[in-house]
């Protein structure tokens, strides 16, 4: 079931009405009715992954819980503190064993859905068998984001940063949550419990504002983003060679686009949906294409994931054993650089999971490097920027913000025609095809109203993305764009509240039914 | 000891002694790498170690929550 559908629109309104109607200690087996029916509905099948997931991690949670409670009790009756730390490092150790040996069940079941299509043809060739059923494994909805999701809730369960849930079916509501299963953003186990607990009084301007930003992310959605893929599909749909560079360039910058409209769309509709029915979701965008910085891209660009690669990989690797055995042989090394020995592998580590979070090629694995590679050098060279800085006498000012800012634009171009492209042959055709067939005439003439877009459609593109633009600077300057609207007279009110639900009527991209594309990151 | 914490921070992230928000971590005053390094100083300096599950932005939102967990792991 797609946000964008009769379907999903008929379903939140039943759940925002009965919501608002129950007892309202019950509010939250609404929720989780409404999540089940979106999940089945969507599957259109029995959700056997994300119950396996979900019985696995109530037992960990259970087990953590009360291995954390015999821990208390056993440390009351110790007396010195060497009797303590062996307690501890006990305790610690049987809970771990369960962590990892849950961690590895639910990797291991992501790995096996994400990657059992293209492992058929090589277990094939191995066992000579026919491994068709591997070929007709459909991966479960949202797979990627309700397991590091569950994940988290036993990493923090086992860390104490979380109370541990003994009901099954709160559980399953916080990794089933309807308007962030398939596509995130993730959340957090206690922020989310405490929510789902309290009681929510309907409010009429709390409806609208979420009325408001699922609207506004539908129009990044069908106004920007598909009608951006049109360009873009039928670009990359090409041979590389037989598309000017100049076009593949605009190509592959509408194809940032995109995915940014595209993916902030969706997390502005989920939100938007979970505001209705107060509920929080957190931030999962921050203006990216604002960054000054490659890191800094990363931490306005789907936050929450890195957020969790962050508290969960790169801090438990650093502070593990082995990673605390690295920095204290690295300390001393290298004029101060071994200290970043530790943070540098962590950060390949984050980088390289990133990648084959994302996709199933190599392509991914590569782009995930090649970032990785990038924060780890700018790690590495960060002491010396303000030196570098100095000799080259460049002040801060609005010139070196937009230098830095186009600099980033250009690592991600080039990390995005990678996994745009649907082989390494095909980027590096297209790598080549920037630099001998640039052929810039091609932008001006018209040959760009030859892939799909007319003249109307760059104008509308145009205007949609200034507006967007605008939106974004007015947030960048720390006001919230919802609020200064309704601040306005009732005729401004109306023109910017109306205006946008015609475009979106009028202009936006939908099928013969009224259905829409796929969101993008459903697929990853 | 606030004196030898705010020195440490005061190397790695000045930003953060003027702080007065409430997330260093979630405003971008100090990055994954800064709190790394930041703990390693800590820990040398006052002998402690601090678990992964300590590193969290609620314990580094500003140098005050930094100092409390400081304190909390001494008197473990």
């Amino acid at each position: 079931m797609q946000l964008i559908s009769y379907a999903f629109v008929i379903l939140w309104m039943f759940t925002f009405a009965l919501y608002y109607l129950v007892p309202k200690k019950t509010q939250w087996c609404v929720l989780l009715g409404a999540s089940l029916l979106f999940y089945v509905l969507g599957l259109k099948g029995i959700p056997v992954g994300l119950l396996l997931t979900g019985v696995t991690t109530y037992g960990c949670g259970l087990f953590l819980g009360r291995k954390l409670k015999q821990e208390k009790d056993a440390l009351r009756r110790c007396s010195g503190k060497e009797e303590k730390k062996a307690v501890k490092a006990a305790f610690q150790k049987s809970r771990k064993r369960v962590q990892i040996l849950y961690i590895a069940f639910n990797l291991g079941l992501l790995l096996f859905y994400k990657y059992a299509v293209i492992a058929a043809p090589f277990a094939e060739r191995l066992t000579g068998a026919h491994a068709g059923f591997l070929e007709r494994v459909i991966m479960p909805l949202g797979i990627s984001f309700y397991t590091l999701t569950a994940i988290s809730y036993v990493v923090d369960a086992g860390r104490e940063n979380c109370e541990v849930e003994t009901n099954p079916l709160k559980l399953l509501l916080f990794l089933a949550y309807f308007p962030s299963v398939t596509q995130g953003p993730f959340t957090r186990f206690q922020q989310m419990k405490e929510q789902f607990e309290r009681e929510h009084a309907f409010r009429y301007d709390r409806m609208l504002r979420g009325i408001q930003r699922f609207v506004w992310g539908a129009f990044k959605k069908l106004v920007i983003a598909d009608r951006m893929g049109i360009f873009v599909d039928r670009v990359y749909g090409m041979e590389a060679s037989a598309v000017p560079g100049s076009i593949l360039i605009c190509a592959t910058v509408l194809y940032m686009l995109q995915l940014y409209a595209d993916f902030s769309g969706y997390i502005d509709m989920a939100a938007g949906v979970s505001e209705s029915l107060d509920i929080t979701l957190p931030d999962n965008f921050k203006r990216p294409y604002f960054a000054g910085s490659v890191a800094e891209f990363w931490r306005r660009w789907h936050i929450s994931l890195g957020n969790w690669f962050k508290d969960y990989v790169m801090f438990s690797f650093v502070m593990s054993g082995i990673g605390r055995k690295i920095s204290k042989a690295c300390k001393n090394k290298g004029n101060g650089l071994g200290r970043q020995a530790a943070p540098v592998i962590g950060t390949m580590l984050v980088w390289f999971f990133t990648g084959i979070w994302h996709g199933r090629t190599v392509s991914y694995m590569l782009w995930g490097l090649y970032y990785g590679v990038i924060m780890s050098v700018s790690l590495v060279l960060e002491p010396n920027y303000a030196v570098w800085k100095e000799k080259l006498s460049i002040r801060d000012g609005r010139v070196w913000s937009l230098f830095r800012m186009a600099r980033t634009w250009l690592i991600v171009f080039v990390a995005d025609v990678l996994i745009r492209s649907t082989s390494l042959a095909q980027a590096g055709a297209i790598y080549t095809s920037f630099v001998r067939r640039l052929q810039i005439g091609s932008l001006l003439s018209r040959e760009i109203t030859s892939y799909g877009l007319s003249k109307y459609d760059f104008v509308l593109l145009f205007a949609a993305l200034l507006l967007w633009l605008a939106v974004s600077v007015i947030e960048e300057w720390g006001f919230d764009v919802r609020t200064v609207i309704a601040d306005r007279p009732l005729a401004v009110r109306w023109i910017c509240y109306y205006g946008v639900v015609l475009l979106l009527l009028v202009t936006g991209i939908y099928g013969g039914s009224y259905d829409t594309a796929a969101f993008m990151y459903q697929s990853f | 000891m606030e004196a030898k914490i705010l020195e440490i921070l005061e190397e790695h992230c000045e930003e953060a002694l003027s702080y007065d928000g409430g997330s260093m971590m979630e405003d971008g005053i100090i990055d994954s790498f800064t709190v790394i390094n930041v703990v390693s100083d800590l820990e040398d300096e006052f002998d402690i170690e601090i678990d992964a599950k300590y590193v969290v932005a609620e314990n580094f939102r500003n140098k005050e929550a930094i100092i409390a967990l400081v304190q909390k792991l001494l008197e473990e």
